[in-house]
């Protein structure tokens, strides 16, 4: 078995950086992680001087993630040294008893951390975790409104919390969680999509409104999204189609769906291929249904 | 205009040494005061606290890019007048006096300690050390005032008052070492004087202004007038005045 340098032709600080640039973007590629991070460890531990520690945290997590056990005990091990009483450590020790499904444990070790420091968000978060692993989703539900009513400010839940909500099918719920989101990162196009995609699923002449106009506004941040591109069509026809609008609103939301078609052969025809009609139509089938089922990946 | 001509060991052994020590007292200032200091504990009702503002400052800024129907309802959460949040809740404020509050009581002394007792030994051991000669020249004209000042030790009536004597070239590299200070022990560092002078504590949503009812009423009163223009009114027509841009779509 050959080692990453071996293989890639890298030298360690090149590994050192590739580790940081995974980590600063928050990607969650753990296989990879796991290999060059254990050569890492194992051969330059020494040359990366402080940078060792975080590195430690980075391969436990992606350790857990893999079911590496091994790696991920003597990661902490070397973590409870260094730090002995350091909450954030306590809360790698917990993510790890969480991965060995010891729920009960894990638990009592968060539950420890809040007594010491109440604000520590990190270890209510990983609570909340542990009751979606369970399963047990409106108690998760719960407790993370209960969060939010503290920590209002934390995007991460807020985003989760949407999750939750859509997987409930509880979408007007999940509306003003992508609200909340929409609201602080107002420039960002891919909540504006997922909230327009929210406001289609809930139906209604209103919400397709208020969809299309989101898919719109998701399109003019970010030229590039067909995803919202599809949705301003998809959007724009229904309400066309439907029968209680007036004779100017048709008229209007039949312009924009037509302008959308274009575009969309437009962009087939960048891309070298031309798509029929029935071709557009096959798209259209395939594509939505992913809309209807309860995983919402931004792409 | 007098012009002088200093001694140019003037420059060797005076101007340099006291850059030299003013610098170096001030990073062994910034190590000592990181050693000797303590975390403060923050409260969770403040962090609490201090969150909800900030999120009433987004929906009073960002507020347009919602539907209307979203804003007014949290317009409403806020501002309600009987179970709106800033009307109700009003928090117990227990005025901290300085006197006998221990822990605001330790602060300042070791605050004075690190900050004010080495300039007032320094000044003065170079006031004492450098005496009697004239140290540099302060390029922009004085008036008579600022002689007795800046010229201690030099008791000379028709001196210019630009021409300063060590003391004053002292306290000149105190202020102006700070931006070397952020160079090389990064920024918020425990050298920079006059932060310290300033007796706010600063931090985005982590500590609260010691009166949570006052920031609340502001907030109250500036939730209030803010009106919701929608920014989507006419979003499709600025969409499709124009084909998208399909670069780097499929790269």
């Amino acid at each position: 078995m050959s080692s990453i340098s071996e293989l890639y032709d890298v030298c360690w600080e090149e590994m050192r950086d590739k580790l940081r640039k995974w980590r600063e973007e928050n990607y969650r590629n753990s296989e990879q992680i796991v290999d060059v991070g254990e050569e890492l460890i194992n051969e330059h531990a020494s040359k990366l001087g402080d940078d060792v520690w975080i590195i430690y945290e980075q391969v436990m997590i992606a350790a857990l993630d893999c079911s590496r056990d091994d790696l991920a005990w003597s990661c902490l091990q070397e973590l409870k040294r260094q730090f002995p009483d350091s909450h954030r450590v306590k809360r790698l020790a917990g993510m790890r008893l969480e991965a060995l499904e010891r729920y009960e444990d894990a638990n009592k070790l968060y539950d420890s951390i809040l007594q010491d420091d109440p604000t520590n968000t990190a270890a209510r978060k990983r609570k909340i975790s542990i009751l979606q692993a369970q399963g047990k989703s409106s108690e998760a539900i719960r407790e993370l409104n209960e969060y939010l009513e503290q920590f209002v400010g934390d995007q991460e839940a807020w985003h989760e919390l949407s999750e939750l909500y859509i997987n409930e099918h509880d979408y007007a719920k999940a509306a003003f969680c992508l609200e909340e989101l929409m609201m602080t990162n107002p420039h960002n196009h891919l909540y504006c999509e997922q909230y327009a995609e929210v406001k289609y699923t809930q139906g209604g002449l209103e919400n397709l409104e208020l969809a299309r106009k989101y898919f719109a506004q998701a399109l003019k941040l970010n030229n590039r999204n067909m995803r919202a591109l599809f949705g301003l069509y998809m959007s724009a026809s229904h309400i066309a189609a439907s029968p209680k609008v007036s004779a100017k609103v048709k008229k209007d939301n039949v312009k924009y769906a037509a302008w959308a078609t274009s575009q969309i052969s437009r962009a087939y025809q960048v891309r070298g291929c031309l798509p029929t009609s029935v071709g557009l139509h096959t798209i259209q089938v395939t594509f939505w249904p992913r809309l209807m089922s309860s995983n919402n990946c931004s792409n | 205009m007098a012009h002088l001509l200093l001694d140019s060991s003037i420059r060797l052994w005076v101007v340099l040494p006291i850059v030299f020590i003013t610098f170096f007292v001030g990073v062994l200032r910034h190590y000592v005061t990181q050693l000797i200091h303590n975390e403060k504990k923050v409260d969770l009702q403040q962090v609490s606290d201090s969150q909800v503002l900030l999120r009433s400052r987004i929906l009073r800024e960002n507020g347009k890019y919602l539907p209307k129907q979203s804003f007014a309802m949290r317009k409403h959460y806020f501002n309600n007048p009987e179970t709106g949040f800033f009307k109700k809740v009003k928090r117990k404020v227990i005025p901290k006096n300085p006197m006998t509050d221990t822990s605001m009581l330790t602060d300042m002394m070791k605050g004075n300690l690190t900050n004010v007792l080495p300039m007032i030994l320094i000044g003065g051991w170079i006031n004492w050390a450098f005496s009697g000669f004239v140290t540099t020249k302060v390029p922009f004209p004085l008036t008579l005032r600022f002689k007795p000042m800046l010229q201690r030790g030099i008791e000379l009536i028709s001196l210019d008052a630009s021409w300063v004597s060590s003391a004053s070239w002292y306290f000149l590299n105190v202020f102006g070492l700070r931006s070397m200070y952020t160079l090389i022990l990064g920024q918020d560092n425990a050298a920079d004087q006059s932060r310290i002078m300033q007796d706010q504590m600063t931090g985005a949503a982590m500590a609260m202004p010691p009166d949570p009812n006052k920031a609340f009423k502001s907030e109250w009163e500036a939730l209030e007038i803010v009106e919701h223009k929608w920014a989507l009114e006419n979003v499709e027509e600025e969409l499709m005045c124009q084909d998208l841009n399909f670069r780097g779509l499929f790269s």
